[in-house]
This record gives C-alpha cells, structure tokens and sequence, in this order.
C-alpha cells in the first residue's frame, strides 16, 4: 500500500480550530463550564501506581510479558495503519505507540529492566513522555488492523487500551466520553445521551404514526415487556438522530413476529468503557445485563451499532457470570437468521443507486460479521458494490476508538483519520454506503461532507425499511379508504 | 588456537547451548504458565479455537500475508528463514558431530542443497539489512540489535561455507572454524534474552492475545480499593 501523504494545506486545516475567536468569544458565558480540579503534581509516580494496581488485578501482565520479548520491529504495521498512511509521521507507527508503553513496562516491571535502569541509572519515566503516551494513545482509532499484519502477533490495540486505561486512572481522559459516561452511570437520566423517559416514549409514539403513515401497517415499539426473546439496547443517539434506522428494525420484528421490548429502566447499548477504562466497561455492561433480568429476557440485542455490539458480546460473559450470562445478538444476526428463513421479504425494485458497505471495525476483525449483512444487501440492492479491502482487513472509518465522539478534532478525523476511507469511498462511486454502527454512521457523514464526496450514508436497516414487504394480513385498512370503498359499494 | 577450538567447540558449546535450550523452554513455560492463569482468572471462558488455530497457521507459513504488505521484503524474510533453520540442522558435518557425541543421527542436506541454501541465506541476509536500513519506517524502528543481528546471524554461514569451500592453510582455516563455532556460542547464548525469543513465543501468540482480551470479572472495587479511590465519582 503506498503513502499518501497529506499536504500542508490539509494539515493545516485539520489542526486550526473549529470556531473563529469571535465566535467562540460570544459565546463565552459567565458560567459555561464547570473546571475540575485535576492533580498534575507526580504524575509519573501515579502513573505507575495505576499500572502497578491495574496489573495486579487484571490479565494485561502474562500478555505483555510476551509481548516485550516479541517485537521484530519490521514496520508491517506501518503499511496498514491509516493514520500513518496520512500523516507519515513515523510517531504514529503502531508499535512504535505500543513501545512508549512497553518500555516503561519493562523498565519498571521486569527484573531484567530494573538491573539495567539502575546500572545505567536511566529509563526514568518524565511528564514528558506521559505527555507523549497521552497523545499517541488518542492519535490511535483502535482499529486493530495492525494486529493482522504483525507477524510477532503483538496486540497494538491491546497497548494502546491498557495505556488509555492508565492514563484514565490518574484523570487523563477525553472530556466528552467521561460526560457522557457519567451521566449514564451517575446522572438522572440514565444514558449517554441525558434522554429522559417521557422524551423517549414521545419518540417511539412519533415513530409509530410516522410508520402506520408510511406503510400502513401498526409497526410497535414495546415497552417493559416481561419474558421477551430479546431485549434491545441500541446505542441511545440513534433516537435522536438515527430514527430510520430504528424503523427498520422494528419492521423487521413486526414482518418476523418474535417478541422484543425495551426496558424503560436502561435502554443504551453505549459504553464508553471499551475506549477508556476497563472498569467503566464493567460497571456498564452490568447494567445491560441487570436491565434484562428485571425483563426476564431471554437475549440481549444490541442495535446497529459496533462498538455497542463488542462491549456486550465480548464482556457480558466476562463480568456477568460466563455461561449464565444472557446470549448476546447483534440486530444483523437477527435479520439475517429471519432472512435466510424465509421470514423477512424485500424488494428489489426499491434500491437503484449503487450501494456499497462498510465493515464497522468492531464487528469485523474478529471475523464474527462480515458475510451476513453482504447477502441481505445483495438480494435486494441490484447496483451492489465491493470496496476493497473489506471484512477482516477493513479500512477504519476514521473515527474509531471514541474519537468520534470528540467534536473539537473533527478537522483531524475528517482529513487524517479517515483520508484512507475517504478514498476507498470515492473509488468505489457509491452513492449509498451502508455502515452497520452508529460511531461510524457519525463519521463518515462528518467525512464524506468535509471531502466533498457525494453520497449518503446510512444504516442496514434504514435500507430494509426503504424494501420491506409486508404481508397482507398486517396491512391496515386506513379510514378515508375504507370509506371510499363503502361509497362504491 | 587449537586449544581455543576445542574448547568452544566442546565444554563452551555445551554450556551456550544448555543456556539456550533452559532458556526458551523457561520462557515458554512462563508464557503458557501465565497464560493458564489469567485463563483460570477470566470470567468468560469460551475459546474461538479454530480461529486461534487458523490464524496461528497463517502465520507459521505466512504465504497468504505476503503479498499486499510490503511483499519484497516479506518474501525475502521467509526465504531467509527457510535456509536459516535447514542449513544448521540438516548439514551432513552437523549431523556427523551430533552422532559423534550423541549416538543420534537424522536425514541430511544433499551437497548442492546445502551448497546453494547457505549461500541463498547470505544473500537474502544482506538483502534484509538493506530493506532495514533504506526502509524508512524501519529504521526509525530499529534499535542497535535489530541492525546487529542479520550481520551476527550471517557469520556463521559466512566462516562455514570458508571452512567447507575454500583451499586455505590449515591455520586461517582454524581461525575462520573458531569464528564459526564462537559466533553460534554467541548467538545461543543471545536466543533467549532477545527477539529471537520469537522461535518459541510466536505460536503461543493468539493464545496469549486471546485470552489477554478475557478480563477478570469484578475488578473495580479491588483496583479502587489499591488506589484509595473507593466512592469516587467517574
């Protein structure tokens, strides 16, 4: 894969701010924000607290005890990295990332490290080195591309979690994933987006009459229904921003018939603990996990979204309770199981434009859904289009790992992140790119609007609900129509 | 220098490659040991063996990685490797020594194999440095060893096909015999310690990063509590 580098102007562009100082002048209010206190004195000697806690009561030490003696330092990684590929800044090769944090692993937590640090009396950890790793940490879109291509097998993804991990223990983290995190763990409402209760069920109401409108069936939203098969947690902006895609789901289970429900008492699939600490993870997927045994439900649904997907399908075994744990299905598991049997019908004269797919990191590079939403899309997308690479080998849209939810380096994710993306969509001249994961919907209709590509991007399901045949006896007869047919008669 | 010879030949190999062989097998049953544990300590214990298997394997014989990745260079590095492990095992003198000291013997190099393998090793060897050192990325990658290595491996080789291919006096032969037999003692004693370690870790790891992605249930309150960060709010 060769370099493409970006230009100055690009650079420049990505690293100026968002707001002309007029702007954000005005906007400044007496009260605009609440500054914490945050502790910048011996950082370094927290730092190695938090690593020296965190290894004691985690797996992360057998991992990088193999890792230290691995590295071949062949530079693999560099070819796939898409981050790298844009900026060419040799800083951003992933085991170079990986090295900041394994050099202070090894300095400080192997014999063989502390002898040498103390013969050559060298290796000491610096603000700024801590400085550097924070940076480097969330340069990074954890999209684990790099891991297919070491040949040491070296996990950078894993570096670079454990280490966003660290620094999230001594309070160096992203302003808008901590927020976020802690109004859905501490604040009223309960999810990342503060979507209280009544303003959720007025949604779901308005979606309702939007579909009985549109396709004139009594497509429903239920709520706290006990003993359901599955209980949906969708990441939670989908119901601000993402209502389509919504729709098609709750058409897939009113064409299919199989009991769903949401829970009123914890509906967002969100977890800002994959990106950020792993103890936020545990206390978030808990609550997925409490919510559906308040329903009694049979499994776990989490929406289109894919590090929602991940969180749930990876760490509900892990923290609650292993086998006993409810299964976890991601909705395009679902439909495509309804799909193949005969369940769920559409049709192939709706979609005309040329549709391609993008594989959400998350669900792709462990190999767990790359085919089944590619055969739906195909039986019914006459104009289907493969971009290349896919799958396991994806491109990352950019603005994996959390930053997409940072808005100040949209610049950033917009020209540098998701260049590599950015091409491969003008490539492939798709005028619909279909992307499964509300993170990367996100993204990519930040990148294609920056990059002056034309096309739209959506959700799987925003597609089927365009498609979805009903069966006649799930067509309500409207009023004006019964009427009408009553006068002729 | 004849005492020189037999003494790295004899107890001075003896002890390398005792070194080596205690060695990787310390680091292979610490990685596996610490891969059992954090097995035992994980709360979600499914294990996707067939991917780990599958991905283990591409990566034993990586012919489909090659191509699409910096493919002169991968391509290179497995033809290296290739000559690298057959030449010293199999080489009929070798083969001969071990059964000598041994008793046991196994199949050997025909002479041209071993002729055309050694000096295919060379060659590929000198082109890895290269592709190093021109390459940008890794050379801003490499450290002092990553260098020193390829021109380390490569003299064994080097003294050897001297040794087994060239009319010299009986003494520059000793000198070029004791330069082979010393840099091997060098490099079994290195194996260990260093990336090479890769001979024996590389296929544990999928397993290791596997289950490096199995974290321990119930962890916030034990870290909270080494932290004295208990009740603190996110």
């Amino acid at each position: 894969m060769r370099t493409s580098i970006i230009t100055d102007e690009e650079r420049n562009k990505a690293f100026e701010s968002l707001r002309k100082p007029e702007v954000i002048e005005k906007q400044k209010l007496n009260v605009r924000y609440h500054i914490e206190d945050f502790d910048v004195n011996d950082r370094t000697r927290r730092f190695l607290e938090a690593f020296a806690a965190i290894l004691k009561h985690s797996n992360y030490k057998m991992a990088l005890d193999h890792f230290i003696r691995m590295s071949a330092k062949c530079s693999r990684c560099a070819a796939t990295c898409q981050v790298y590929q844009a900026t060419g800044d040799v800083k951003d090769i992933p085991c170079y990332r990986s090295e900041l944090l394994l050099s202070v692993y090894r300095r400080h937590f192997t014999m063989g490290g502390l002898l040498k640090g103390r013969l050559l009396g060298s290796g000491y950890l610096t603000d700024e080195k801590l400085r550097e790793m924070a940076e480097s940490f969330w340069n990074c879109t954890a999209c684990r591309r790099c891991v297919l291509e070491c040949p040491s097998g070296i996990d950078h993804g894993l570096i670079t979690h454990l280490g966003r991990y660290i620094l999230s223990e001594i309070g160096i983290s992203p302003r808008a994933l901590v927020v976020s995190t802690r109004e859905q763990l501490e604040g009223a409402t309960k999810n990342t987006s503060a979507i209280p209760v009544p303003a959720l069920m007025d949604t779901l109401g308005f979606l309702e009459e939007e579909m009985l409108e549109e396709k004139s069936v009594n497509i429903k939203f239920p709520i706290d229904v006990e003993g359901a098969e599955y209980v949906f947690f969708p990441a939670v902006s989908d119901f601000i921003m993402e209502a389509e895609t919504l729709m098609g789901i709750a058409a897939v289970f009113t064409a299919t018939g199989d009991s769903w429900t949401t829970g009123t008492g914890y509906f967002d699939g969100i977890n800002y603990g994959l990106f950020y600490s792993d103890r936020i993870l545990e206390r978030v997927v808990k609550k997925v996990d409490e919510e559906t045994r308040r329903l009694n439900g049979k499994n776990i649904l989490i929406g289109e979204c894919g590090h929602a997907s991940r969180s749930a399908k990876y760490f509900v075994p892990a923290y609650c309770n292993g086998e006993k744990a409810p299964p976890v299905i991601n909705i395009m598991e679902y439909t495509y199981k309804v799909w193949k049997e005969g369940k769920l019908k559409l049709n192939p004269d709706i979609v005309k434009e040329k549709v391609a797919y993008h594989d959400p990191c998350n669900v792709a590079r462990q190999r767990w859904i790359i085919n089944q939403p590619r055969e739906i899309l195909k039986s019914f997308c006459m104009n289907y289009v493969e971009m290349s690479p896919n799958g396991e080998n994806n491109i990352c849209c950019g603005g994996g790992g959390g930053t997409v939810s940072i808005d100040e380096i949209r610049p950033y994710r917009t020209t540098i992140g998701g260049k590599l993306k950015a091409d491969q969509i003008r490539k492939s001249g798709c005028e619909i790119l279909i992307a499964p994961c509300a993170n990367c919907k996100k993204q990519l209709k930040e990148l294609v609007e920056d990059q002056g590509i034309e096309c739209e991007v959506m959700g799987l399901h925003d597609l089927i609900y365009k498609a979805i045949v009903f069966d006649d006896s799930l067509i309500v007869q409207k009023e004006n129509e019964s009427e009408t047919l009553k006068e002729k008669e | 220098m004849e005492t020189w010879l037999e003494f790295a030949r004899g107890p001075l190999f003896r002890l390398c490659f005792a070194i080596m062989l205690l060695g990787l097998a310390r680091i292979f049953f610490l990685d596996i040991l610490g891969a059992y544990k954090a097995y035992r300590k994980a709360g979600d214990k499914t294990m996707p063996w067939k991917l780990i298997f599958s991905r283990s394997m591409e990566w034993i014989f990586p012919v489909k990685r090659v191509a699409h990745n910096r493919p002169v260079y991968s391509i290179l590095s497995i033809l290296f490797h290739v000559g690298l492990l057959i030449v010293p095992i199999f080489l009929y003198a070798h083969v001969k020594l071990w059964e000598t000291s041994i008793g046991i013997s196994w199949i050997t190099l025909p002479y041209d194999w071993a002729y055309w393998l050694t000096i295919s090793t060379i060659v590929f060897g000198i082109a890895l440095l290269i592709g190093r050192l021109l390459n940008k990325s890794s050379s801003f990658l490499s450290r002092k060893q990553d260098f020193l290595w390829p021109i380390l491996l490569l003299i064994p080789f080097v003294t050897g096909f001297l040794c087994a291919h060239l009319n010299v006096t009986p003494n520059s032969y000793r000198f070029f015999m004791l330069m082979h037999v010393l840099s091997a003692d060098i490099i079994f004693i290195l194996i260990p310690f260093t990336k090479i370690a890769h001979c024996v870790l590389m296929p544990l790891s999928q397993v290791v990063c596997t289950i490096a992605w199995k974290f321990p249930p119930n962890t916030d309150e034990d870290i909270c509590k080494t932290l004295n960060k208990k009740g603190a709010p996110v």
